[in-house]
């Protein structure tokens, strides 16, 4: 038992201390946070400061009305969102106060105006002129405010009664909703899948992957220089495996935890979606059978490997079973209903990333969660086994690398 | 005692150690040899149980191997090398460690053997950092820090300069003094005679010859000795012992017959002539190897 910890002291702090390893605690993270919300922060940006638009309307039908309503939309501290500035004069025409106007976006003073033209009764066109093509957010909201005011003149001019024209220009919105067991209902939105499923399984890979190569580097390196012999001369392999498993295991959990604190950090803030730590236990629990599944493949196959060459052969193909689940999660997504996402449900390679994935898009039935965790632990100890008779003989051969014939006969052995 | 009892190695239908037998006791220093490929590395490989032998049995103190043996041996591979990128001191404290020892004595004896190795210095250093030779002494400290029973050394002087090749010779003579059990395994046939007290040479997995090493040089010899002297030398040819002489005026060249002793024979001529020199032609170790290579079959 000594010896176990002795194996497993020793791979954790000689890999914890790796600049490799300090190098994808930090970026793993900062990369994942990155892709995730590139598209907020480029799109929500602006949102932290009031912006100001110019208006035209020389019919002078809409501007009030849209002034109005678009001065009700607010960012985070209570301030307006927009800042309507008149642009539209009596003495200029329509082709002077647009120069001016122009000069104006390109200049910086305003973000950018609103070009209303009302050419009579049916005709009328609306153009947002700004330096870029604009936020799509603003867009959807100068859309929305034009047409609710369009509407309302017009009901107004057939002298429609005003509570039925509120009515009218009144918009529903239709809010999906998942129910759980209990009854809770939670609001699923793109950022807390990402948040709870993808962002699990994407880390889940890259520690795999991470700690497997490094796994497999320091086995080759032991077998090359025959350390391996006085390891084994001084501990049995099972002791050598389980404390290798458990040493590059607490290191998984150290990133995980690391991890986390930074999860929990951002959690509830603008960054974090205050709900995608709802089902938390659940997903940390096949997150950590998933790492210690792949562990334990990871040393039985990583102890036939002789060269670096291999090494990192084998780490790719392996990585292949990983990828998959990500590769599908936009259908499963989809579908989660679907047949293939049930058989993917009870394979060990798949069941921990797809199990992670459907947690956070459905209410999963408990015999099935009880059933794949079996399914887990049974693999998990089947892995163990037949790993360490694969390594047992592995760790000792030098030179050609078995074939799948010659695995099988280990594992009989 | 180490006891080695008909020792057979397969792997798929190619025998690496054909029914080998022997047995080294405390203090000895055993010299295993053989050409390249002869089996010595699979015999050493199955006495420190990284793999089974096909038959054949292997007893430490009247014992089988079990688990407990893993603290008592010491192995030093042929193939060096360790950890490159971890330091000095952690290597050595882990794998003492993985034998046994507890993190103190570990840390005490480790420091004891950096000054006596003269590397205390790079105590903190990256292995990777250190000379090749001081790596190696790095791996010697491993081999013996935690002070096993049976040392296994195979090729222990390569890769050391003269200098430290004799602060190894000494070591390991003082280990064996002081009881241990020494397996050496090496191509250096000139050091295996100087240290050995038993050797056991193999080639293509069987024993070729075996035993205390004045015994194997004697069967091997042809009873030779040389002599310069002073005074009337002709008695000498007609001797009976004598089987063949090349006599000078003070200087004979004698072959003894088989039964015959060398001192013995001094003993008998010493009181008629007045004697210089004497001394017994032995076939060296490394000729005696040379010999049985090239006559064993194929």
């Amino acid at each position: 038992m000594n010896k176990i910890f002795a194996v497993a002291k020793w791979e954790y702090l000689e890999k914890v201390k790796t600049k490799t390893f300090i190098i994808s605690l930090i970026l793993t993270p900062a990369i994942i946070i990155g892709f995730a919300l590139a598209p907020t922060f480029l799109s929500g940006q602006s949102e932290n400061s009031t912006k100001a638009i110019g208006i035209i309307d020389t019919s002078g039908l809409f501007i009030n009305g849209v002034k109005d309503g678009l001065e009700t939309y607010r960012i985070k501290n209570n301030q307006p969102t927009y800042l309507l500035i008149n642009l539209t004069s009596r003495t200029q025409d329509q082709n002077e106060l647009k120069s001016s106007a122009d000069s104006a976006v390109i200049s910086g003073q305003l973000d950018g105006y609103l070009l209303i033209n009302y050419g009579g009764t049916d005709s009328v066109s609306v153009e947002y002129l700004s330096k870029n093509i604009g936020n799509y957010k603003d867009i959807n909201n100068f859309d929305n405010t034009f047409n609710k005011v369009q509407l309302e003149i017009k009901l107004n001019e057939e002298n429609i009664n005003p509570k039925i024209a509120k009515y009218l220009s009144e918009k529903t919105e239709i809010k999906p909703k998942i129910i759980d067991g209990k009854g809770k209902e939670s609001k699923p939105d793109f950022l807390t899948v990402f948040f709870t499923s993808f962002i699990f399984i994407i880390l889940l890979m890259m520690m795999i992957l991470s700690s497997g190569g490094m796994l497999i580097r320091n086995l080759v390196e032991e077998k090359s220089n025959r350390l391996i012999e006085i390891l084994v001369s001084s501990c049995s392999p099972n002791q050598l495996l389980t404390g290798k498993v458990l040493g590059l295991s607490s290191l998984g959990l150290t990133q995980v935890i690391i991890w986390g604190v930074i999860g929990f950090a951002l959690a509830g803030t603008s960054t974090i979606p205050g709900n995608a730590f709802n089902n938390i236990i659940p997903i940390l629990i096949y997150f950590v059978l998933g790492f210690v599944f792949y562990t334990a493949i990871f040393v039985g196959i990583g102890s036939i490997v002789t060269t670096e060459q291999e090494a990192q052969q084998i780490t790719s193909y392996l990585s292949l079973t990983l990828v998959l689940p990500i590769a599908i999660s936009v259908p499963a997504i989809e579908h989660p209903d679907s047949l293939f996402v049930h058989i993917l449900s009870y394979i060990p390679f798949t069941i921990p990333s797809i199990m992670i994935l459907r947690f956070n898009i459905e209410t999963i039935p408990f015999s099935e969660i009880l059933v794949t965790l079996i399914i887990m632990i049974v693999s998990i100890y089947l892995a163990i086994v037949g790993s360490s008779k694969i390594f047992r003989i592995g760790i000792l051969s030098y030179g050609k690398r078995p074939s799948i014939k010659e695995l099988i006969n280990w594992i009989r052995e | 005692m180490l006891k080695v009892e008909n020792l057979t190695k397969e792997f798929k239908g190619v025998t690496a150690v054909k029914d080998l037998s022997f047995s080294v006791e405390q203090g000895k220093i055993f010299g295993l040899l053989g050409p390249n490929g002869a089996g010595k590395t699979t015999t050493i490989r199955t006495i420190i149980n990284v793999i089974k032998p096909t038959t054949g049995k292997i007893y430490f103190d009247d014992k089988p191997l079990t688990e407990s043996f893993f603290n008592q041996v010491g192995y030093l591979p042929e193939e060096r090398g360790l950890y490159k990128k971890s330091k000095v001191v952690d290597v050595i404290l882990y794998l003492a460690e993985i034998k046994g020892m507890t993190i103190p004595d570990a840390k005490n004896k480790a420091q004891s053997w950096l000054r006596k190795f003269e590397i205390e210095h790079y105590r903190n250093k990256k292995i990777e950092e250190l000379s090749k030779g001081n790596q190696q002494k790095v791996q010697f400290i491993s081999a013996i820090i935690h002070e096993p029973k049976l040392l296994i050394l195979d090729e222990p002087f390569s890769g050391f300069d003269p200098i430290n090749q004799q602060f190894i010779k000494e070591l390991i003579l003082s280990l064996a003094k002081s009881g241990k059990i020494i397996i050496l395994s090496t191509h250096q046939m000139e050091t295996a005679e100087r240290l050995c007290t038993d050797i056991l040479l193999i080639n293509k997995g069987l024993e070729i010859c075996s035993g205390l090493l004045p015994n194997v040089k004697k069967t091997f010899g042809s009873n030779l000795i040389k002599i310069e002297y002073s005074g009337d030398g002709s008695f000498l040819n007609s001797l009976p012992e004598v089987k063949h002489i090349d006599n000078y005026s003070n200087y004979a060249e004698i072959q003894l017959e088989d039964n015959i002793y060398p001192h013995d024979f001094l003993r008998k001529i010493v009181p008629v002539i007045d004697i210089k020199y004497f001394s017994v032609i032995e076939p060296s170790l490394n000729k005696i190897f040379i010999d049985l290579i090239k006559q064993s079959p194929n």
